[in-house]
């Protein structure tokens, strides 16, 4: 796969290799001098619309500050990372916060959730902010297909971790965002709570066509994404599509994960 | 666990300056009552020390009558004691002295010196060591048309030596010519007072009584003062005459002041009490959370070995290197404070004489140990508290502290609540002194209740909140709800401060309208002519007359106030015209009339007369301060004494007492079909003549007698703003340490897309709703203890309730802006925070 489409080559919007982000010539070091560590070493990568793409990559190898500079939570140090064609170094402090409300979604791996608001609460809490009405049938849509119809006035406390996290995925769902950023999703989660939570991920990119980034070091994880990307030291070194749980266990091995 | 206890604290800084804060306010208020007043009674030592230094013996009559509220009046002594002093053997000079009131009148017209402020004097002045003056420019008086006045009068009012001087005493208003300048010591005018002075004869004639004087300062030639004192009471060997050492009257002018300074020091500490219970629940609350939030790291602790003692006494350890900090830094604080008090007193024209600050050793140890038994006080049960933390729970996540209804906590809180209100009723009832028990009692007692009642009523105050910001309101609403027991403890220390306001404020305005009703009653004429002094001075008698013999007036009637003893007791009396007093006064006379009284005569209250079981045509044994004792007939009974008193006796017979002739007020009567602005334009003129005279209608006055609460009111306000400013601290420690608490959940809508304003105003609005249930406890609580003494007032003639409900709005938009101040710092700390930072796990 080409690295840099320029624009007059892109296929039609509804065609699945239509990139809803990508990083190029991403690079981030943390600290300066002898300590200086290059978390991102010139990082060049797309993320196609409608794709469930995986990030993958040992300890230390720069996965989740990837998430976290794509997601526009965190700057690069050089280097320029676009949500479509917005480029998001270019942003101020409020357009960025915008842009996170209105364009992306994200699913963290623990403290998803406001502890104060219900369950409804927290799934409109983006559209809240900024202060729009929820569409009403697509939340509803939502809301059954992560199984929350009869939870929505339960607090977060009152809820098991796996209900917590589909909270989690139906509040990203629910704004109808460009672009998902998952950050291990299913770390604190038993095997099988886990498989359901992807399973509804991998659900709302097939049936509604949603874009999510989901960054993991869980081969299993990965089988259930369109496309792997693995990252060690901080460079992209492989990417492989249609993963199953075996070949990302051997591929790592090789990579050394 | 020393050295745990001192690294926690290192650790944390910035907690520990937000924890001290309200210790170092509360302290720094504390010690510079003490260093204040120290400081006054030690230049008010050295200043009498100064005045008498020369003075061997003191001779003046020992008929005195005190009737409270620092009415003192003493009767003066024949002129001729000068001259029987003289000759008894020891004595090397006598020097006799005569003061009264007298007003300077500056050369643009207005009277020098302040209303309601320091007395204003008229006194004699003669040659001697004896006396206390010192001549820096010109000559001493001399003859009925000479004067010289202190440094400061003369500066004030724009002299210049020569210059002609309109001075108003009870001999009238006279013109006199300032041949020389004075000072006092090295004070320019003593304490803010101002002197006139002339020579014996003029001063007697003017501000006395011919043939009177009011002492005789007497030097001696060596022998002891005891030895001369006795000898000249041998000599005089006469009642009414009572001679002191010097060392006598230095040290009773000294303890006169130092009583006169021990109501404002008491009235201050009562203030920096409050504020120091303010600071022990903040305390207390701030301990809690840091408890809370340190669980993980007790448990730890816990696990690897420590007994619950060693964190108990770590915690302990802890607060008392706070209150120890604190406590020096208050003392600090407090020793400028004063010191910028002092110079502020200076710059306002109240001259003291120079003196460097006093701090008494007394100072710094209460300070320090008040300090510290606060601190510890209120860490006591946080430090229990975390003891009680199982090791295990160093394996759980960190946990907020939990709350259910407690059954306990009701029975308890409405128990100590109980014993408050029936302290309150105690206090109120004859023992003032357990009010101070009481109403501490009712505070505590509702801040155990506050956790059972914050949840509720922080959803009622907050429920406007969604509804206007939206999803901020919301999470702010649902952030103040979420840990009642926090919320009813930081609000709780605002609480107390709004409720002493509230409590006064409605005290206050129910006092005005009984004022206004009383007059409205009593008073039945048109326009009033009063003058601001305390109780010393007033009007010359003159007016009165004047202002009777205008055409347009019907009746003018001047009032004094004296004092006398009555069967043995001292009280005090209201001192009318019987010609014209009755036709503007309506006393609702139950027998006889105010016209019928005569010299021989004296009218006395219903009340009197059924406590003592008197009636007219009974009598009474009356002696005022001349010595004389005379026997008064009854000659009437009234039946609304609001403003006439126990006892009213006519101005003729005062007259006889020799005391000081002034009226306080006159209160006049428009002639039959004279309009008021025609009665205005008569009567102007003459009060114009008199400085301080102030002429209003009958509305001003009783607007004016009414709002004379207002200047204490607005002091006590002014003091209570102490203990609201710790609050906002308070309240600003516990969102600080919320925040912190909160980071993960404010990352978390950081990320999701919350932006900085959003997250500030959900601090803020949090904050307000704190501060609206601490206003709003607060206020319930002041009503309810103003109701309570307005119901023991009631036979003390306060009979009407009145909320002030302008007033008490005013305080809950305070506490909405308390609320938004106290947000300020918290706020900006959450909007900055770094949102990376906050959702990367651990």
């Amino acid at each position: 796969m080409s690295t840099f489409s320029p624009a007059d080559t892109l296929p039609p919007p509804s065609s699945p290799t239509t990139v809803a982000a990508r990083a190029v010539h991403a690079s981030k070091v943390y600290g300066s001098g002898e300590s200086a560590v290059r978390a991102l070493d010139d990082v060049t990568v797309e993320f196609a619309t409608g794709a469930f793409t995986a990030i993958m990559g040992p300890s230390g190898s720069g996965k989740s500050t990837l998430m976290h500079c794509s997601a526009g939570l965190d700057n690069l140090t050089s280097g320029s990372v676009f949500i479509g064609d917005v480029e998001l170094g270019k942003l101020s402090e409020k357009a960025l916060t915008q842009l996170r409300r209105d364009r992306v979604g994200f699913v963290f791996q623990a403290f998803n959730l406001v502890p104060t608001l219900n369950a409804y609460e927290n799934i409109t809490l983006p559209m809240a902010l900024a202060g729009r009405d929820p569409d009403k049938a697509w939340l509803d849509q939502v809301v059954k297909t992560v199984g929350l119809s009869d939870r929505l006035k339960h607090r977060p406390s009152e809820l098991s971790g796996g209900q917590q996290q589909r909270v989690a995925v139906a509040r990203a769902l629910a704004g109808r965002p460009d672009i998902i950023f998952a950050d291990e999703p299913t770390g604190n989660l038993d095997s099988r709570t886990g498989a359901e939570i992807l399973d509804f991920m991998r659900r709302a990119v097939r049936e509604f066509g949603q874009t999510i980034v989901m960054v993991t070091h869980d081969p299993m994880a990965a089988s259930y994404s369109d496309r792997v990307v693995f990252l060690v030291d901080g460079k992209v070194v492989d990417q492989m599509a249609e993963p199953t749980a075996e070949r990302v266990l051997d591929r790592i091995k090789v990579l050394g994960g | 666990m020393l050295r745990l206890s001192w690294k926690n604290l290192r650790a944390h800084k910035r907690r520990l300056i937000g924890t001290s804060l309200s210790v170092i306010i509360g302290i720094a208020f504390l010690s510079g009552t003490f260093v204040f007043t120290d400081t006054l009674n030690k230049v008010f030592d050295d200043l009498f020390a100064d005045v008498f230094e020369h003075t061997d013996a003191y001779v003046r009559s020992s008929n005195e009558i005190e009737t409270g509220f620092g009415f003192t009046q003493r009767g003066r002594i024949p002129e001729e004691t000068v001259a029987l002093v003289a000759a008894v053997p020891g004595v090397r000079e006598a020097v006799p002295d005569v003061t009264g009131f007298a007003r300077i009148i500056g050369k643009d017209g207005d009277a020098v010196g302040q209303d309601f402020g320091p007395p204003t004097f008229g006194s004699s002045i003669v040659e001697s060591s004896l006396q206390p003056w010192e001549v820096v420019e010109g000559r001493y008086p001399s003859g009925p048309d000479e004067m010289v006045m202190d440094k400061g009068s003369f500066d004030n009012g724009d002299f210049t030596l020569g210059d002609r001087a309109r001075v108003n005493s009870q001999g009238g208003l006279r013109e006199f010519t300032i041949v020389g300048v004075v000072r006092f010591g090295d004070a320019d005018s003593p304490g803010g007072a101002t002197f006139a002075l002339f020579d014996l004869p003029t001063a007697q004639e003017f501000v006395g009584q011919p043939g009177q004087i009011d002492a005789v300062l007497v030097g001696g030639d060596g022998q002891s003062q005891e030895e001369l004192a006795a000898s000249i009471r041998e000599t005089l060997n006469d009642p009414s005459i009572e001679v002191l050492t010097g060392q006598e009257i230095t040290e009773e002018n000294q303890s006169d002041v130092e009583e006169g300074l021990s109501f404002f020091n008491i009235l201050l500490l009562v203030f920096a009490g409050i504020a120091l219970f303010v600071s022990v629940f903040i305390i207390y609350n701030t301990f809690s959370i840091i408890v809370a939030q340190r669980q993980r790291e007790t448990a730890l602790l816990r696990a690897i070995g420590a007994s619950r003692r060693q964190v108990v006494g770590s915690l302990l350890l802890e607060s008392v290197f706070i209150g120890v900090i604190a406590s020096l830094i208050g003392l600090l604080v407090g020793v400028a404070l004063s010191q910028v008090l002092k110079t502020g007193l200076d710059a306002a024209g109240i001259d003291l004489p120079s003196g460097d600050l006093v701090i008494l050793p007394r100072t710094v140890i209460v300070a320090i140990i008040v300090g510290v038994v606060v601190t510890v006080v209120a860490s006591v049960s946080p430090a229990f508290q975390a003891s009680r933390v199982p090791p295990v729970a160093a394996m759980r996540d960190v946990a907020v502290e939990h709350f259910g209804f407690s059954r306990r906590r009701l029975l308890v809180g409405l128990g100590i609540t109980a014993i408050g209100i029936v302290g309150v009723a105690v206090g109120l009832a004859g023992e003032p002194s357990v009010l101070g028990l009481g109403i501490p009692l009712v505070f505590i007692g509702v801040f155990v209740l506050g956790p059972l009642i914050s949840r509720p009523v922080a959803r009622f105050v907050g429920a406007p909140l969604p509804k206007i910001k939206g999803i901020t309101g919301t999470l702010a609403r649902e952030n103040a709800m979420r840990n009642p027991k926090r919320t009813a403890r930081t609000a709780a220390a605002l609480m107390v401060g709004v409720a002493l306001v509230a409590g006064i404020s409605v005290l206050a305005s129910s006092i005005k309208s009984s004022i206004r009703d009383i007059f409205d009653q009593q008073f039945t004429g048109d326009f009033v002519i009063s003058t601001q002094s305390f109780g010393f001075g007033g009007l010359s008698p003159e007016l009165a007359d004047r202002v009777n013999a205008l055409p347009e007036v019907a009746a003018a009637t001047g009032v004094r106030i004296g004092t006398a003893l009555i069967n043995g007791d001292a009280e005090a009396l209201s001192v009318i015209d019987p010609t014209t007093a009755g036709q503007v006064f309506d006393l609702d006379m139950q027998a006889g009339s105010i016209e019928d009284l005569t010299d021989e005569g004296i009218l006395i209250s219903r009340d009197t007369a059924e406590d003592e079981e008197l009636e007219v045509g009974s009598t009474l044994r009356l002696q005022m301060i001349d010595g004389a004792e005379r026997t008064v007939t009854v000659q009437g009974v009234y039946g609304d004494d609001d403003l006439a008193g126990p006892f009213t006796i006519s101005k003729g017979l005062w007259a006889q007492s020799g005391a000081d002739q002034f009226d306080f007020s006159i209160y006049i009567l428009t002639a039959p079909g004279v309009s008021d602005d025609e009665a205005r334009a008569a009567i102007q003129p003459l009060a114009d003549e008199y400085p301080a005279a102030d002429l209003e209608s009958r509305s001003e006055y009783i607007d004016s007698q009414a709002s004379q609460i207002d200047t204490f009111v607005n002091l006590v306000y002014g003091l209570l703003a102490l203990a609201v400013i710790i609050a906002v601290v308070g309240i600003a420690n516990t969102l600080s340490l919320s925040v912190y608490e909160r980071t993960r959940e404010l990352g978390l809508i950081r990320a999701v897309g919350g932006s900085r304003r959003q997250v500030r105003g959900t601090i803020r609005w949090e904050s307000v709703i704190t501060a609206l249930l601490g206003a709003v406890q607060g206020i319930v609580i002041g009503i309810l203890l103003g109701y309570a003494v307005i119901v023991a007032l009631r036979d003390e003639g306060l009979e009407s309730f009145s909320v002030p409900v302008g007033a008490l709005l005013v305080v809950v938009i305070l506490a909405f802006v308390c609320g938004v101040v106290a947000a300020i710092r918290p706020a900006r700390r959450a909007a900055r925070m770094n949102v990376l930072a906050a959702i990367a796990h651990e």
